[in-house]
This record gives structure tokens, C-alpha cells and sequence, in this order.
């Protein structure tokens, strides 16, 4: 009997608990799933046609999602804070060309034919990375520090 | 998960996608060809064929539910390229599906795939969700089974997946319109740790961080964005990584960047499975400053600067510089691009202790260029780094060069067929010539996948 008693008022606290937390969730539309207009090829400048507009949901200009080169060397902080933005123009295939946990072969052989793409690793990345590894293995861990590192272990046991 | 289980997994998975009332395939087929000759060892003939796949199938039921799944399978057709000397391999990168809401961002995914919300890049096994709160806030969160990669040596996998029984994540946002984003998050690897084995392990494979991050966008000349982490596994806390990157824009054409980054080692590289490449060591850590400016030209060109300034505790001190100018005609027909960059790392330790001067300095230059004319594309793409006399990494060489040769044909909007040949010089080969080639084809309804 008392055990059921607990069950009653343990129920009642989730489904409370569920309804406060309804009543929390912000009222506002979501994001558009896909960009209205399809855009050209390059780098996109998000403000060249937003102007000074504060992007919906996320809050922030839209300044703040210009594809600079900084902004594509430092497009971590943007992917944890607001995946959903990125998701607007960026299929999840598009991350996993570099960063697959798991990859056949380095991104500047797959994107041979894209220059203008960003691909780390460009020429002869065996005689750099020892400059590179040495300098800041930091840098080689965000990728190869849990995963994608069986290229690594055949030298570094 | 096991061979068998992801076998299950992936067939139920693409049995679903029959119900997508948009279903989209996207995939690249690879052929590759290059010779190796190496000194001591025997000629060797490589020709790996590739396949990468992916599909997405949106409106499974409703409007708001949709599955993707993407991954690829390698078999060499000659020598074995694999280090472990097998022919063959594949892998799920991710296979999930997704639920979007209509209201405040949320979203739930169930299945494998990659989760950044915390301070992690995690490919986990598992759920994940979030939703926009009011006020300003938002809350994420994801839990699951990690997913498990090789450990150095195949004896520790025991003990690696021991450990890594469940990974959870979760972050706290709120944001301010006009001011920025302000988030707290918290990630955990494995409940059990090395200590908790039979056999107590050396290897702790677990980790947990809590992490701080901040983008202030007060106007849109100006942003700040970066994190702080702490590694929180023992009793006391310890700063694992300070990174942050500011941003000014000086009127509409000018963009001024500095940037700041320091990584401690001992505590960065915990759960580590390469612990003999990236070594706790407590005495050990990584701090980098610099910056760049970026002139965008109204007439399509681009002018970056750059600076960076490199110590690492144990190593020494580095310093690169260089810039690039970029070009794009207004038809996006040309882009194009050259660039420099000389590394100075003269005053570092332990490349040669005999002639210190002959350090991994050098100096890098690449050009590159694509061209689309109607259904043909072209690209060339060289980039060369000459390095001191007498590198005692170089056996002998100063020139290491790579130049890619692309040709391609768009036969369809969804169809497109290229090869590239390579020429190249490296410390491992002198002469290298390789040959790809390339289909990408897509069909269906969604255009984003892939972009």
C-alpha cells in the first residue's frame, strides 16, 4: 500500500514536473529547416543580405555567421553553441567529410577537385606533421585524439 | 556495438527509409592508382576503390520525422594499402533519426550519431535533445553508448571498452539579443575507471569536463567567441583549455582578428586512445597567440594576413607568417588563389641537437585555380615547401611539392564525373604519380545533403 503510495506521488511530481518544464519551452517558431533561396557557390556572407537583422532564435547578428576565413577556421564554437543553424544550409554528411570519427582517406584527396575547399593536411602532410605534432599536438588531438588515429598508431605505439 | 547488431541496426534503418515521402541518395565512387617506391622496401602498386554513401528520407510519416544515414566501404584491388595489412574496410559514420519540432528549436535524434553541444565531438550510440526555453535560454542534452575506436594496443581494448560504458553530455544556454551567448556544459565518458578493473590499469580511458563558453555579438562589427574547460575528474579542478577568437569589422570590407589559446596537457588529453602520442605529461602545455586581416575587395578579391606565435613548454617557440589573395569572378566561373607563409622555427629543441639551425623551418608557397566553363570544371592545385639544406628529416631533399591536376564533367545536375593526376616529390618518395577517379551522384528530392 505504501509502496503504491510512493509510485501515486512519484507520478505525480513527473507529470507535474513534465508540465512545468512544457511551460518553459519558448512559444517561438523554429528555424527553417533549409535556407529559402538556394546559395551560389563560395563562401557565404551572411550579412551582405541580412544587413544588421538579429537572426531569429538565435539571437546574434547575422554578421556573426559570415563565412570568413576566421570563421571557417573557428567554426567549433558556432557547431556546439547552434548546430541548428548550420543544419539550415549544411546536410551532417557535410561535417562528417573531415571529421567521420572513421575516414578512408584524408579530406584534400576526397576534395582533389575542390581546391577552394578548406581541407586540412594539403601536399605532404608526413614531413609537416612533425613540425606540427611537435608544436602543438593539441591541434592533431581535436580529431585524432579519440578516433580516426589508426594512420597514427602505426608509428606512434 | 557489434558486427552483427550494426548489421540489424542498418538494414532496420534503411527499411524505414521505404516510408520517406522525399527520399534522397547521394554517393561518390572512388577509384584510385599510385606506385610506391620506397628504399628497403618492395615496389608496391596501390589501387583502393571507394564507396561513399549516404541517404536522407525526410517526411517518414510526418512532416517533422526523417532518417540519415551515411557511411562508406574500401577494398584495395592490388597491394594492401591498409597499415594492419587487410584489403578491405568500412563504417557507419552516422545512421539516426530525427525528429524537428515546429516550436522553440527542438529537436530529438535517436540512433548513432555525432554530438557537439558539450565540450566534446562525440560519436555516440544513443539519444540526444534540446529545446529553446524562454527567456532566452536553451538546454541540450545526450546519452548514450560511446563509440569504440582501436586502442594502440589490441591487449588494452578490454579495458578501453570497460571503461567507456556510457557517455552523457549535457549544456545550459542563454542567450540576449544584441549581446551574446553565455553556456555552461558538461560532458562525462565511462562511469567506471581504470582504477576499477580487476587488474587496475595504467590507461585511464574516462574523463569528465565541465566547460564554459561565451559569444558576445553586441553589433556586427564586433564578436568574441570561445570556451574554457576544466577537467573536473579529480578532487581538484584544473583548466584544461582557455581558446578564444575575436572578431572587428572595420567598415564593410575590412575584418581584424586576434586570437588566444592555451592547452594544457595533462588535463586536455585525458581519455585519450593514443596515449603514446598525446602524453599527459603535467609539465607540458601549448599557449598560442595571433591574428589575421582580411581585406574583402568589392571586386571579388581577398587579401588575408596572418600571424601566429607558438610555445610549447617542452619544445620551444615557433613563429608563422604569411597571407593569401583570393579571387572569385562574379559568376563564381573562376575562383582562384595564391599564397605564402614562411615558419620559423629555428629555436626549438630536439629536431637535431647537433645543428640546431637545421631545424623544420621553411618557407610554403601554393597556388590553385578552378574554372567552370557550361559542363566542364578544371582546377590545378601546387603547393611546394622548401626546408633548410641538410634536414636531417629530408634525407637529402629541400623541395617537397605536390601539384593536382583536376578535370571534370557535370553530365546531369545530379551527375558528375572527374579525375585528377598528381605529381609529387616527398622525403618517402621522390617521384610520385597518382591517378583518381571520381563519380558523385545524387537523386531525390533534398538538395541541401552534402553542401
Amino acid at each position: 500500500m505504501a509502496r503504491k503510495s510512493v509510485f501515486k506521488i512519484i507520478g505525480i511530481a513527473l507529470g507535474l514536473g513534465v508540465l512545468m518544464a512544457c511551460s518553459l519551452i519558448s512559444p517561438e517558431t523554429s528555424f527553417a529547416a533549409t535556407h529559402p533561396q538556394e546559395l551560389g557557390a563560395g563562401r557565404p556572407i551572411c550579412s551582405e543580405c541580412h544587413s544588421n537583422d538579429v537572426a531569429k532564435g538565435a539571437l546574434k547578428p547575422y554578421a556573426s555567421f559570415d563565412h570568413t576565413p576566421t570563421f571557417v577556421k573557428d567554426h567549433r564554437f558556432q557547431a556546439n553553441q547552434d548546430s541548428n543553424t548550420c543544419a539550415t544550409c549544411h546536410a551532417q554528411s557535410f561535417c562528417a567529410d573531415c571529421h567521420g570519427g572513421k575516414v578512408p582517406m584524408k579530406p584534400s584527396t576526397r576534395f582533389s577537385d575542390r581546391p577552394d575547399r578548406e581541407t586540412p593536411h594539403r601536399g605532404d602532410f608526413m614531413t609537416q606533421h612533425r613540425i606540427e605534432g611537435k608544436m602543438d599536438p593539441s591541434s592533431c588531438y581535436a580529431c585524432h585524439g579519440r578516433a580516426n588515429n589508426e594512420k597514427c598508431a602505426a608509428c606512434h605505439r | 556495438m557489434k558486427p552483427r547488431t550494426q548489421v540489424v541496426l542498418l538494414a532496420t534503418l534503411m527499411s524505414a527509409t521505404a516510408w520517406g515521402q522525399e527520399v534522397s541518395l547521394y554517393g561518390t565512387t572512388m577509384a584510385q592508382m599510385w606506385k610506391q617506391e620506397t628504399p628497403g622496401f618492395d615496389k608496391s602498386t596501390f589501387t583502393p576503390a571507394t564507396q561513399y554513401l549516404g541517404i536522407d528520407a525526410t517526411k517518414l510519416g510526418t512532416d517533422n520525422l526523417s532518417l540519415h544515414l551515411f557511411g562508406w566501404g574500401r577494398t584495395d584491388l592490388s597491394d594492401a594499402s591498409n597499415f594492419d595489412g587487410s584489403k578491405s574496410g568500412g563504417y557507419l559514420n552516422y545512421g539516426y533519426l530525427q525528429y524537428r519540432f515546429d516550436q522553440a528549436n527542438a529537436e530529438i535524434k535517436a540512433g548513432r550519431f555525432t554530438a557537439n553541444q558539450a565540450t566534446g565531438f562525440e560519436q555516440i550510440d544513443g539519444v540526444s535533445a534540446r529545446t529553446d526555453l524562454k527567456g532566452g535560454f536553451a538546454v541540450s542534452a545526450f546519452a548514450g553508448k560511446p563509440v569504440y575506436y582501436k586502442t594502440v594496443d589490441p591487449r588494452n581494448q578490454n579495458d578501453y571498452e570497460f571503461q567507456r560504458d556510457f557517455i552523457v553530455g549535457t549544456r545550459l544556454s542563454w542567450r540576449m539579443p544584441k549581446v551574446g551567448e553565455f553556456g555552461l556544459s558538461y560532458l562525462q565518458d565511462g562511469t567506471k575507471a581504470a582504477k576499477d578493473l580487476d587488474i587496475p590499469s595504467a590507461v585511464d580511458y574516462t574523463r569528465k569536463m565541465l566547460g564554459a563558453d561565451v559569444h558576445l555579438a553586441p553589433a556586427s562589427a564586433f564578436d568574441l567567441r570561445g570556451r574554457t574547460v576544466f577537467n573536473v575528474a579529480n578532487e581538484r579542478t584544473n583548466i584544461a583549455e582557455h581558446d578564444y577568437t575575436a572578431t572587428v569589422k572595420l567598415g564593410s570590407q575590412v575584418t581584424v582578428t586576434g586570437n588566444y589559446a592555451e592547452r594544457n596537457f595533462l588535463y586536455y588529453f585525458a581519455g585519450t586512445n593514443l596515449p603514446s602520442l598525446f602524453r599527459q605529461d603535467e609539465n607540458d602545455m601549448f599557449r598560442g597567440i595571433g591574428g589575421s586581416i582580411t581585406w574583402n575587395a568589392p571586386t571579388g578579391v581577398q587579401l588575408v594576413g596572418d600571424y601566429r606565435h607558438m610555445h610549447r613548454e617542452t619544445f620551444g617557440d615557433v613563429n608563422r607568417a604569411g597571407g593569401e589573395i583570393r579571387w572569385a569572378s562574379s559568376e563564381k566561373t573562376f575562383l582562384g588563389g595564391v599564397g605564402g607563409h614562411w615558419v620559423n622555427a629555428a629555436n626549438t629543441k630536439f629536431v637535431d641537437p647537433r645543428t640546431p639551425y637545421r631545424s623544420l623551418s621553411h618557407k610554403e608557397a601554393r597556388i590553385w585555380g578552378m574554372v567552370t566553363r557550361g559542363k566542364l570544371t578544371g582546377s590545378l592545385d601546387a603547393i611546394l615547401q622548401r626546408y633548410d639544406t641538410d634536414n636531417p628529416y629530408l634525407v637529402g631533399i629541400r623541395n617537397v611539392y605536390e601539384v593536382v591536376g583536376s578535370l571534370g564533367y557535370q553530365a546531369t545536375s545530379n551527375v558528375k564525373v572527374s579525375g585528377d593526376v598528381s605529381y609529387g616529390s616527398t622525403p618517402v618518395a621522390r617521384h610520385e604519380t597518382r591517378g583518381l577517379l571520381r563519380a558523385e551522384y545524387r537523386f531525390g528530392f533534398a538538395r541541401k545533403g552534402g553542401r
